[in-house]
This record gives C-alpha cells, structure tokens and sequence, in this order.
C-alpha cells in the first residue's frame, strides 16, 4: 500500500459517517483507477434473479418466513453480495455460519429464482412444474452441499442450459437434519424433452455419477402426495 | 483462444484461426464462444448471454465485487449479524472500517 493510499484511508475513515452509499462505491472505484480498466465492467446478466431465504418459524405463516435478501443482474453483483454476507459475518466471528448453506440451521431454504418468480409451487410460473431433485445424507452437508449449490447457482446465472434457460425457474436448497435437498425447478412437467436435457445437463455440470439417478417430481404430484416422496415423473 | 480473461483484456491482435470440420460430432465444445461469455447471436428470439464457469469464478476476484448491493435486505443471520433487527442500521455504518482488522478475515475491504 503506498502513501498515497494510506491517507486515503485515513480520510475515508473520518469521513466515513457522512458517506452515502453512492460516494462509498465511488471512493472504491477511485482506488482502482490505476488498474487495467477491462476488470472494471460490470457484466450484464441474461435474466434478474432473487435471492430468498426461508426460516422455519411455525408461530408465523409460510409466506411471513419467506424474505428477500437481493436481486442482482449483473456477475459482479452476485459475487459481491456473496462476500458481503461473508464480511459482514466475519467481522464478528459468532456469525460466520450465515454464508454458506451447509451452516444454516435446519429448517432453512436458500432459493435463487428469476426476478418476478416466487419460490413457491403456487407461483404461476411454478404451478405447472416440477424439480429436479437432489437428496444429499448427512455426510455430504460437509463435503457437497455448498459446492453443488454453488455450481447451481453458476449454472443459472450463467445460463448454462443453452436454448432451455427459459424452461429454468430457478433453484431451492433446504437444510433439514432429515437430509438435505437441492432442487432446479422447471417451468413445465409437461416438456418432458426439455425436463430430460435440463437434467442430464445438471448431472453433468455438478459432477454427479452416473450410477447415482436422480429423479424429477411435478410440483402437483408433491402437493398432493400421499407418502414421503411424490413419485418420479423422470430419472436421469 | 483460451475463454479466459475480459475481451477488455485482450489488446495483441493475431490471425483469425482456422479449423475445418467433417463432421458436426467434431466441433470444439467452446465452438462459437468468445472470451468473457459468449453471445449466440443465431439463437431464436434474439442473442442470449451466457457465461462459462471458469469466467464467472474468475469474476469473483473484480474489485467491482467489493462495494455493497444497494439493495440488499437486513436479515439478521443472513446479511447482518443476528439480533441486529432492532436497529437501525443502515448496510453502510455496518461496512464502517472495524479496527483493529482481523488477518483472518479475506474479505476485508481495501479502501
């Protein structure tokens, strides 16, 4: 850090209670201005997505649990809001649980849905679809779970389905001490060549084995399930 | 051309090379990709954008990714420490330098 920065520094630091939002992004960006000005482009995603986070409080109803944490439409954005939660964890150290998915408590949901979708069956654009569903045992919160959702959450950023991105609604993963569940939600049931190519491409890209199968349940088969588990509509 | 980097980030300028194929099962699996994304600009409906892997992890490490979402809801556990819901806050006076910086932590901003 040369001097230059370090007064920088202790200027932010004075100034620091004034600073509006707006004047602290810039005053990041002033730091960079020596920096190859290629890095600094905000990349433009295909869709907006929102990140939700569920809670589990049975005194309250469903709907009431469910909270928007932020939506993003660009690459920068999705990291930054990623690290933030890291930093803003870090800082004190009894909360560095709150990032990563594997740590929260059971009866959480991290969900990751195109803006205007809510992560719910009920949706209009969820009404009609159904899940690719991955259940995870307990060993793997600890080994896959953060980086199968990671890779998920790549994947629809990303846009990773090609001409069936708009088949994809978005992603749900639910911590429970009964088994974890990572789901990829689809638009339509129906589409069954599409449901088919969505789920092999998701197998692919987080690295499953083949001799694991997963398999796809429709939304109103779940609604209406008489056992555990509604029945698979497909396997991949 | 490696997928690697912004196109920002490519100034040599070299020849456009050429591969001829036989057959469609030969293609690259990076055919019609450009650094830093890929634009299919034949897709039906329009170009869409898309972004490998490698490129969007490699993204995470922009300096744009340090300054705070400005939109971001508190959710005590989540994105603010809990029991902070009381308060209020605002997401800036929680990203006030914090002295003395802890080494362990990674993300600490460099303003």
């Amino acid at each position: 850090m040369d001097s230059e920065e370090v007064n920088h520094k202790e200027d932010l630091e004075k100034n620091s209670d004034e600073l509006s939002q707006e004047e602290l992004e810039e005053e990041v960006e002033d730091d960079e201005a020596d920096m190859d000005p290629g890095p600094l482009i905000k990349h433009p995603l295909q869709n907006r997505w929102a990140l939700w986070f569920f809670k589990n409080d049975k005194s309250k109803e469903w709907t009431a649990n469910l909270k928007l944490v932020h939506s993003f439409d660009t690459v920068e954005d999705f990291w930054a809001n990623q690290a933030l939660q890291l930093k803003l964890v870090n800082r004190k150290k009894l909360y560095n649980h709150v990032q990563k998915a594997s740590k929260l408590q059971s009866g959480c949901d991290y969900s990751l849905f195109k803006d205007g979708i809510q992560p719910m069956w009920e949706d209009e654009k969820n009404k009609d679809g159904g899940r690719w569903l991955i259940s995870l045992n307990k060993n793997q919160r600890a080994t896959e779970l953060d980086n199968f959702w990671l890779e998920t959450l790549l994947c629809l950023i990303g846009e990773a389905f090609d001409d069936l991105s708009d088949d994809v609604n978005g992603a749900t993963i639910n911590i429970r001490n009964k088994g974890d569940k990572l789901g990829l939600w689809t638009r339509d049931a129906r589409r069954s060549d599409a449901v088919m190519r969505i789920g092999h491409r998701m197998k692919e890209r987080l690295k499953i084995p083949a001799k694991i199968s997963l398999g796809f349940q429709a939304h109103s088969d779940t609604a209406t399930k008489q056992g555990s588990t509604a029945r698979d509509r497909f396997k991949v | 051309m490696s997928a690697t980097g912004s196109p920002q980030q490519r100034v040599a300028g070299r020849e456009i090379p050429v591969r001829r194929i036989a057959d469609l099962s030969h293609l690259p699996s990076d055919y019609s990709t450009t650094p830093g994304g890929s634009i299919f600009s034949t897709t039906p409906g329009g170009s869409r954008i898309y972004y490998d892997r490698s490129f969007l992890l490699q993204c995470r490490n922009s300096p744009l990714t340090k300054s705070p979402p400005p939109n971001m809801a508190k959710i005590p556990g989540v994105t603010v420490p809990e029991g902070s819901e009381t308060k209020e806050k605002s997401v800036v006076e929680e990203k006030k330098p914090n002295p003395p910086a802890d080494p362990d932590d990674q993300f600490q901003m460099e303003i």
